[in-house]
């Protein structure tokens, strides 16, 4: 239950900040544009609840990552040393040796999702221009896919 | 391949899985992947084990050739 919340959190702390950021990125665009002389003006609206949305779930991913920490603190059991972020289950050896092997599976997935990506880029670089969410959202796709295969790879080996 | 008497053990001495992992300071799951011989322990686990049920760890765990 707190690997799931912990994982989570983090995605949608990846997700708030980047559609936040896209926000910007489109006003910021459209007064590049406006400069060159693109377009002579523009009206957007800006919603607050990418803002509101990012603020929550910050709030959230700090109180759980407190409670989750006092938790390990509390556990005689757990091995502290072994804890560096909330997403690692440390609470006996066999979840620490799960975890490591999780975490290292996902690093492998990662090689090859960034490279997909990277590659990705060669074919449509107008994407960059039209579509200034493409860099973007595909940038923050590469943590959220390491922790969800992470995620699937420690709950197979958990159940195992 | 490790094969352990875990599960004989822990019956005999009438502990549940909770009580187990509760003593030798593991989770239940780590007790039950031990059972189901999923898991080879560390030797300070399986130490621990060989104290609880106060048998030397070679009598609990053994080597099987796969």
């Amino acid at each position: 239950m707190k690997m799931n919340i912990a994982v989570f959190l983090r995605i949608m702390l990846f997700i708030s900040l980047s559609v936040m950021v896209y926000d910007y990125l489109k006003l910021e665009q459209s007064f590049i544009q406006m400069e060159r002389g693109f377009i002579d003006g523009f009206s957007m609206y800006i919603s607050p609840w990418p803002g509101n949305f990012f603020l929550i779930t910050t709030l959230l991913f700090l109180l759980a990552n407190i409670v989750i920490m006092i938790n390990v603190w509390r556990n005689k059991n757990a091995d502290k040393r072994s804890f560096l972020t909330f997403e690692y289950d440390v609470s006996d050896e066999r979840a620490v040796g799960n975890t490591r092997k999780a975490v290292s599976h996902a690093f492998s997935i990662l090689l090859i999702y960034s490279l997909l990506m990277i590659g990705s880029y060669m074919y449509i670089p107008n994407y960059f221009v039209d579509h200034i969410w493409y860099p973007l959202f595909t940038t923050a796709s590469i943590p959220i896919v390491g922790l969800i295969s992470y995620f699937i790879v420690y709950k197979v080996l958990q159940y195992k | 391949m490790i094969k352990n008497r875990v599960k004989e053990l822990r019956a005999r001495f009438d502990y549940t899985q909770g009580e187990l992992a509760d003593i030798v300071g593991v989770t239940r799951q780590t007790i039950v992947a031990l059972e189901k011989g999923s898991y080879t322990p560390s030797l300070l686990l399986a130490m621990n084990l060989a104290e609880v049920f106060k048998l030397p760890i070679e009598e609990i765990f053994t080597k099987e050739e796969s």
